[in-house]
């Protein structure tokens, strides 16, 4: 396992900057949100690993609770996307833009 | 563990100690009621009855009797749930200005509501579930649970900012809100995980040894200071400080007004109150490593937020850039770091709770149907239309520029001068500079509701003198009663605001002692 911790950090990382970029570059919420869930992942990804590698369990407990908020939060971040699409608007962040100075 | 009481088997959390379950007995009382709220929503008639703001109103009251008690009755070492969860006097506090806020806001909802058709039970569930949020956020000590408070916080904030469901800028907000707000979370939960793979630890008691061994030896673990930058930078986002505030405005401006008097104040007074905890406590052994930066953020918030105000034309947006602009002032407290510091940021926080949600609460009262208070244009001369309302709003806008005689001033006082016993002048000198400039919009607000002649746009606007403050349109006994409830508010946010700047020793003599427990 030791051999492999720096590996799955590097890959948490990795995944955390696909996230992050994909935030900030992609122009679809639904993406976006994808993007996020993303960047959580990566986090989970680093918590398991550190609780391996500490030998204490918080780690795990702190994924399992991030991914049960996480799940909640999708459940609301959708319901909201879809309301947006159903009031017409088109699902692209450059377009959803009626307040600004 | 001591219990006062034991719990009969039957009842469902008997496995866990009493005195744990007393500790949080606000959080209780306050997720219980929107539990509550849930079921009377079912129970009552939908439409056009005061049966569940009375109810949320009574457990926010119920809520703060329990603070106030849990005040008196200050244990020695009020840690509860294995240090994960603080009841001592700082959270207290801030569980103090977050649920008075919250009654205020509860207040003044039916009228408003009402005013522009969305008296919807949800509402007010939403409002609970988020305020639980708030106060587990006050009182967490462990990493997991601040992270469970920003979450509880938030997501039926994202509700609520879209509530007007017919409104294309109140839709735009919560997306915006929930993409922004879901990125910062991602940055919260990533700094969270490095600073526990660090130091093996997430109660922020056993981080903070760590880190006190680590700043012995003077060797500054690179991995632990990148999870402290990224825990920072979700925290800075909730807080709305430059350069981390692109949300701010369009959420302020297109949520409806109640929204945003709840989101402007409550959230930041909770999100403050774990960024102090956090760093006034926990990670003051790096303090060398992170006071710059914070200063740094403090000082690009008070002159961006101050700056760009000055080119609105949406009293929202207007309100948006000056939130920014305090949370660069507040976070001259965190930066200063000393119990001066923070007892300032403290103080402030209460004061910006008075100022601000009397300024919004004025913006809720004037906003009509289909459309909130918001135009410059709507405002024109109030003076004449509605004197009481017109001259609280100027007390809130001097309040908020840091006037003599309210608590704004005070609150500026305090901070700044805590900056200077610290040997920072450069922060309070960027303060005092950025007040002046803030003079600027905050005089033009009041200028166009003492002098402006009201335009074709605001003749359909109410025209009722007094404290029954209902549009014409609704005229039945009901209107009385939430109208008189929002006056009310106003008139208490305003009595407040100078009697806090008159005797600001009332809230000081409170924080004096306050020390920060972190588990």
């Amino acid at each position: 396992m030791t051999g492999l911790f720096p590996g799955f950090l590097i890959l948490s990382a990795a995944m955390f900057s696909v996230g992050a970029v994909g935030v900030l570059v992609r122009r679809n919420p639904l993406v976006v949100f994808m993007s996020i869930e993303l960047m959580l992942n990566a986090a989970n990804l680093a918590l398991i690993t550190y609780a391996r590698y500490t030998h204490t369990m918080a780690g795990q407990v702190f994924a399992l609770i991030v991914i049960a908020v996480a799940a909640s939060e999708v459940v609301v971040g959708l319901a909201l996307i879809t309301g947006v699409y159903r009031s017409g608007h088109k699902l692209n962040l450059d377009e959803l833009s009626e307040m600004s100075e | 563990m001591t219990t006062l009481l034991s719990l009969p088997p039957w009842f469902p959390l008997h496995f866990v100690p009493a005195s744990n379950l007393v500790g949080i007995l606000p959080v209780l009382i306050v997720g219980g009621g929107s539990v509550l709220v849930l079921l009377a929503d079912l129970a009552v008639p939908r439409r056009g009855n005061l049966v569940l703001p009375v109810i949320s109103g009574v457990v926010v009251l119920g809520a703060l009797g329990t603070a106030v008690g849990q005040w008196i009755l200050n244990a020695t070492n009020p840690v509860v749930f294995n240090g994960a969860f603080a009841d001592d006097r700082f959270a207290l506090f801030a569980d103090f200005v977050v649920l008075l806020t919250a009654l205020a806001v509860i207040c003044l909802s039916p009228g408003y509501l009402r005013r522009r058709g969305m008296e919807e039970g949800e509402y007010y569930i939403l409002l609970l579930a988020s305020l639980t949020g708030m106060l587990v956020l006050s009182g967490a000590t462990n990493l997991i649970v601040i992270f469970l408070g920003v979450e509880l916080l938030s997501i039926p904030l994202y509700v609520l900012a879209g509530f007007a469901r017919d409104e294309p800028l109140s839709q735009e907000a919560a997306m915006k809100y929930l993409l922004l707000g879901g990125f910062a979370s991602g940055f919260l939960l990533y700094g969270m995980a490095l600073i526990y793979g660090e130091t093996g630890h997430t109660g922020l008691a056993a981080i903070h040894q760590q880190l006190l061994q680590g700043a012995l030896s003077h060797s500054f673990d690179p991995m632990l200071l990148a999870g402290i930058a990224l825990l920072s930078v979700g925290l800075l986002f909730k807080v709305s400080a430059a350069p981390f505030q692109w949300w701010t405005p369009d959420v302020y401006q297109g949520s409806p007004a109640i929204v945003t008097t709840f989101m402007s104040v409550a959230t930041k007074v909770a999100a403050f109150a774990v960024f102090l905890r956090l760093f006034s406590a926990t990670l003051a052994p790096y303090r060398s490593e992170w006071e710059v930066p914070i200063a740094v953020v403090a000082i690009i918030s008070m002159v961006f937020g101050n700056l760009v105000a000055v080119a609105q034309t949406s009293v929202k947006r207007v309100l948006a850039y000056s939130g920014i602009a305090q949370a660069g002032y507040i976070l001259i407290g965190v930066a200063v770091g000393s119990p001066d510091g923070t007892q300032a940021a403290l103080y402030y926080l209460a004061a910006y709770a008075f100022m601000n949600t009397g300024a919004f609460a004025v913006l809720t009262i004037l906003s009509q149907r289909g459309e909130d208070c918001d135009r410059y244009s709507q405002l024109a001369g109030l003076w004449r239309r509605q004197p009481l309302l017109a001259g609280l709003m100027a007390l809130f806008m001097l309040s908020l520029a840091g006037f003599p005689m309210t608590v704004g001033f005070f609150g500026k006082f305090f901070l700044f001068s805590a900056a200077i016993h610290d040997g920072q002048l450069p922060l309070a000198i960027w303060g005092i500079l950025t007040s002046a400039v803030s003079l600027f919009y905050y005089l033009r607000v009041i200028l166009v509701m003492f002098t402006a002649v009201p335009d074709a746009d605001s003749d359909t606007a109410p025209t009722l003198a007094g404290l029954s403050l209902e549009g014409t349109a609704v005229a039945s006994s009901t209107a009385a009663s939430v109208g008189i409830p929002a006056g009310v508010v106003v008139v208490l946010a305003g009595v407040g605001t100078v009697v806090l700047g008159i005797f600001p020793a009332l809230i000081y003599t409170l924080l004096q002692g306050i020390t920060v427990v972190h588990g």
